[in-house]
């Protein structure tokens, strides 16, 4: 036995002061009576003392002092050691995105810590604890604490994330631990069926639960103007009917659903259409939703949401035409863009501040140098600065040439014509031959020139070249090529942040650093900040949780905002997955720590039944309570 | 002390009653009292032959003509009683809560106004160490009452007090009345002697015990330490508990027993009363249940 605070043993000395006090102060009540004749002559019929009662007139003393001697031990925190009780637990926390699920009103990664509490709290003092937790990362928590306290509250603190665990990780680390202390029991909390666990005692928490989810969740506007959901449905316990709403924006009632018979594990894909309300030449959204109406153990997976992005922009364009009506029209049907319209005749080099600048049969003497510039059917080029010159206008009498769709493979490419039907045929009677000494993209060719191409200026800001008249020598305007090539070019000429908007729980989220962009800033689903670096083109950003993120972009002194959807990743959607082996190799010592025992409860105890004793004794002496 | 206040309306009960003295008594002058020789009371007693010189108006002369012989009629004499009351003024009788002087004094005015009002004689005295003083001598009616009892008010309790050694050597008169001892008996001097030299001398003696309440049935608990109001020097130190107060109760039974069974040995009356007891429950109840006064 050790004692932490030996001073408190001084409290000791009280014990004499006590004797003495007791000695000197008389507890006898003094009164002068009429007579003591009777009172001596009681004594006469007195029955014979009891022998222990000679020691009640003490006893009151007695247990003031071992109430003294129970407060000075108390005080001096004796330390009694226990040898070879104690041990060492190493546990490993399983923080996958699987641990959400819940059963018996707790989540498995509740569950987990439970088992975990229960193992500290009855674990003999001494012991030592050590936590890793595998997650969005594998850290080792605290490591070898004594102190159950804190070892409890900090794993209070800990929470689950939403992305896979990563179990050859967290084996690594309690590998370079057991390397150090080979005593250690190890236990691994999962919700994982582990095949073989070599040093490490599982503990699945796995419970009973079922699950249904929504995946690869994707939506494409039609030519009527409608919109076309389709996805993946999956029940991953058993076999089950669900339904499938779909949501516009923040409406709570489901504008189209779909029923859907489900097999245990296997997907069922589902398309929702939704034609535009009467009125409407299109459907318009900010963010559509699609989530399955029954609820199940795992609420995460059962909802996807997509945005439109080409609604969330706002721009201001200015239009330098005579003829503006298709280009009027094409602007407002692509989003939230306000357009200004000028004459060509009325354009000056000082109307500055738009995002786009679009030229319809003009070019101006000087390029625009803080926005993006659309030509159509330019009369003639820009010297030095847009990357392009006119090499007269080719005709061709009495008949019509068919444009050619690029082929090539490019990323850019398929980006730029994305959407587009190749059955779909836009004829020409004229076009402009333009010689290019920039790199362009080139979407559409006319005898290999060509006549709609894509690319940056001397600026740095965007440019696209229509070397066709859209509507008087070309049925461009009118064709289903033509408007999905122009909204595609419309999201080219403002590029957005994000190149899509539904990723998963883990995945790098690819951020595009904008032209004269200042900063990035994401928020979480769970509101967490943060800046990413904008120095590179583009930046990573790592989206750890479920649900949706804000990404906002200062650009130019205006903000941008996009938003982006992470979704659980499918692996840990499944209720009931293996793990093939978890293994820490060596042999494990059987070396015990020593335990020790410090609790005061008991000395409080016992010190409390002493001073409600000595109350009673003086209850006794003083009142005769019996 | 306080003066003692003597409660009108009580003495006028008290004139309806009466004292039972046991033994004829053999006073000087008449009174209400039988005595043991022949007088002129109202009360037959008998006859006997006549001879010259006898009163002739006490000739029963319906017998002479029965017997035709002169028979006179004897009557009883009726005496005057001396009663003497003799107050313990020892300390013990003034000290605690209990209030026994107020209470003997009381005890002593009423028993001395019965006396009155029978035509007896009363005499009041205080019994201090081992010294007799007379506070009231040979009070005689009602209005030498009325002028004499307020010396009782006049009583200091103070000292010891030895009954025997005080009383045997005074006047205590031959068969002529009654002896009212008013203490609380609580010594083990000896009392015993003065009541046998009372009851020797034809008193009739009635022994009046006044205990307080908290003497009777104590509330003192736990550590005490009880010293003697009169005499420091005897102390008496106990964690009083259930066995002493059982202890106690049985001494108090034993003290009043010892006493109540000296005096019914020698004829003696003798009753114990509390002091906290009303003066007409004593008379009323006490006192006529016992057969002392009727």
């Amino acid at each position: 036995m050790s004692l932490l605070q030996p001073l408190g043993l001084l409290g000791l000395l009280a014990i004499p002061v006590l004797i003495l006090i007791y000695i000197i102060k008389s507890k006898y009540t003094e009164q002068v009576i009429s007579s003591t004749y009777l009172w001596t002559l009681s004594e006469r019929f007195l029955k014979r003392k009891n022998p222990i009662k000679t020691i009640t007139g003490i006893i009151s003393l007695i247990l003031q002092i071992l109430a003294v001697i129970f407060i000075s031990i108390a005080l001096a925190h004796p330390v009694f050691t226990l040898p070879g009780k104690a041990n060492d637990y190493c546990f490993i926390l399983d923080g996958s995105g699987s641990m959400n699920i819940v059963y018996d009103g707790k989540s498995r990664f509740e569950h987990g810590k439970d088992e975990i509490r229960s193992i500290i709290n009855s674990a003999a003092d001494g012991s030592t604890f050590t936590l890793i937790t595998t997650g969005n990362t594998t850290d080792m928590i605290y490591k070898e604490s004594d102190d159950k306290r804190m070892a409890v509250r900090r794993l209070n603190e800990t929470a689950s994330a939403y992305v896979a665990s990563d179990f050859s990780s967290a084996a690594k680390v309690a590998q370079s631990y057991f390397n150090e202390n080979s005593a250690c029991k190890f236990y691994l909390v999962t919700d994982k069926e582990v095949g073989s666990a070599v040093n490490a005692e599982v503990i699945n928490v796995a419970g009973t639960a079922f699950n249904y989810g929504v995946d690869g969740v994707s939506y494409a506007f039609n030519v009527n103007g409608g919109v076309t959901v389709s996805g993946t449905a999956f029940s991953y316990e058993s076999d089950a009917d669900i339904t499938v709403d779909l949501f516009f924006d923040d409406s709570k009632v489901a504008a189209a659903s779909k029923t859907l018979s489900l097999k245990r594990g296997q997907g069922e894909k589902f398309t929702i259409e939704k034609a535009p309300e009467e009125g409407q030449s299109a459907v318009e959204f900010r963010s559509l939703r699609v989530a399955i109406r029954e609820k199940d153990s795992l609420s995460l997976d059962n909802q996807a949401v997509l945005y439109n992005t080409r609604s969330d922009a706002s721009y201001n364009t200015l239009v330098v035409s005579d003829t503006p009506f298709f280009i009027n029209a094409t602007l407002d049907s692509a989003g939230n863009i306000k357009r200004t319209v000028v004459s060509p005749k009325d354009y000056t080099a000082e109307m500055r501040g738009y995002g786009l600048y679009i030229f319809q049969n003009f070019t101006p003497d000087k390029m625009p140098e803080d926005g993006a510039v659309w030509f159509i059917n330019p009369d003639s080029g820009v010297d030095g600065t847009s990357g392009f010159a006119l090499r007269g206008v080719e005709k061709f009498e009495g008949s019509t040439v068919e444009l050619s769709m690029n082929k090539s493979s490019s990323s850019r490419v398929k980006n730029l014509l994305k959407g587009t039907n190749s059955a779909d045929k836009t004829s020409v009677t004229e076009y402009v031959k333009c010689g290019l000494y920039r790199s362009f993209t080139t979407l559409l060719t006319c005898n290999n020139d060509p006549v709609v191409f894509a690319g940056s200026n001397s600026y740095g800001n965007r440019e696209v070249v229509f070397a066709i008249d859209l509507v008087n020598t070309s049925d461009f305007a009118l064709s289903y090529n033509g408007r999905v090539l122009t909204y595609n070019l419309l999201e080219y000429t403002f590029p957005s942040l994000v190149d899509q908007t539904i990723f998963y729980a883990g995945e790098s989220l690819p951020v595009n650093v904008l032209a004269n962009c200042s900063g990035i800033r994401v928020e979480s689903p769970s509101g967490k900040a943060e800046y990413l670096d904008t120095s590179s083109a583009i930046t990573d950003y790592e989206l750890t949780e479920v649900g949706e993120y804000v990404i906002t972009a200062t650009v130019g002194g205006n903000r941008q905002s996009v938003r982006v959807f992470s979704q659980l990743p499918v692996a840990e959607r499944i209720v009931t997955t293996t793990e093939a082996s978890f293994v820490i190799s060596g042999e494990p010592s059987e070396h015990k720590r020593d335990g020790k025992y410090e609790d005061l409860l008991y000395a409080f105890v016992i010190l409390a039944v002493i001073v409600v004793a000595d109350w009673l004794v003086y209850c006794y002496e003083q009142y005769q309570l019996r | 002390m306080a003066n003692t206040v003597i409660d009108e309306e009580l003495l006028q009960q008290i004139e309806l009653l009466q004292t039972l003295i046991k033994n004829n008594v053999a006073g000087m002058f008449g009174g209400n009292h039988k005595s043991k020789s022949y007088g002129s009371s109202c009360e037959f007693a008998d006859y006997r032959e006549y001879t010259p010189g006898d009163d002739i108006t006490k000739i029963d002369w319906n017998a002479y003509a029965r017997f035709e012989k002169l028979y006179t009629k004897l009557f009883l004499d009726e005496r005057q009683m001396h009663t003497r009351i003799y107050i313990d003024a020892s300390y013990s009788m003034g000290y605690g809560k209990g209030k026994k002087d107020e209470q003997a004094i009381r005890l002593a005015a009423a028993l001395a106004y019965l006396s009155v009002c029978e035509m007896d004689k009363v005499s009041v005295y205080t019994v201090q160490n081992k010294q007799l003083e007379c506070v009231i001598s040979g009070m005689l009616g009602k209005e030498s009452y009325i002028n004499s009892i307020s010396a009782l008010n006049d009583i200091t309790f103070a000292g010891d007090s030895f009954l025997s050694d005080a009383i045997i050597p005074s006047t205590v008169g031959y068969g002529d009345g009654m002896s009212i001892i008013i203490s609380d008996f609580l010594t083990d001097n000896n009392y015993e002697a003065a009541i046998d030299h009372l009851v020797g001398k034809k008193r009739h003696v009635l022994c009046v015990q006044l205990l307080s309440q908290e003497e009777l049935a104590p509330k003192a608990r736990g550590k005490m330490h009880f010293f003697d109001s009169e005499d420091t020097g005897k102390y008496y130190r106990k964690n009083i508990n259930r066995d002493i107060i059982h202890a106690y109760k049985m001494a108090v039974e034993y003290a009043t027993g010892r006493i109540r069974e000296y005096c019914a040995a020698r004829g003696a009356d003798y009753m114990l009363i509390c002091a906290e007891d009303p003066l007409n429950k004593v008379f009323f109840e006490n006192l006529i249940d016992e057969g002392v006064i009727k």
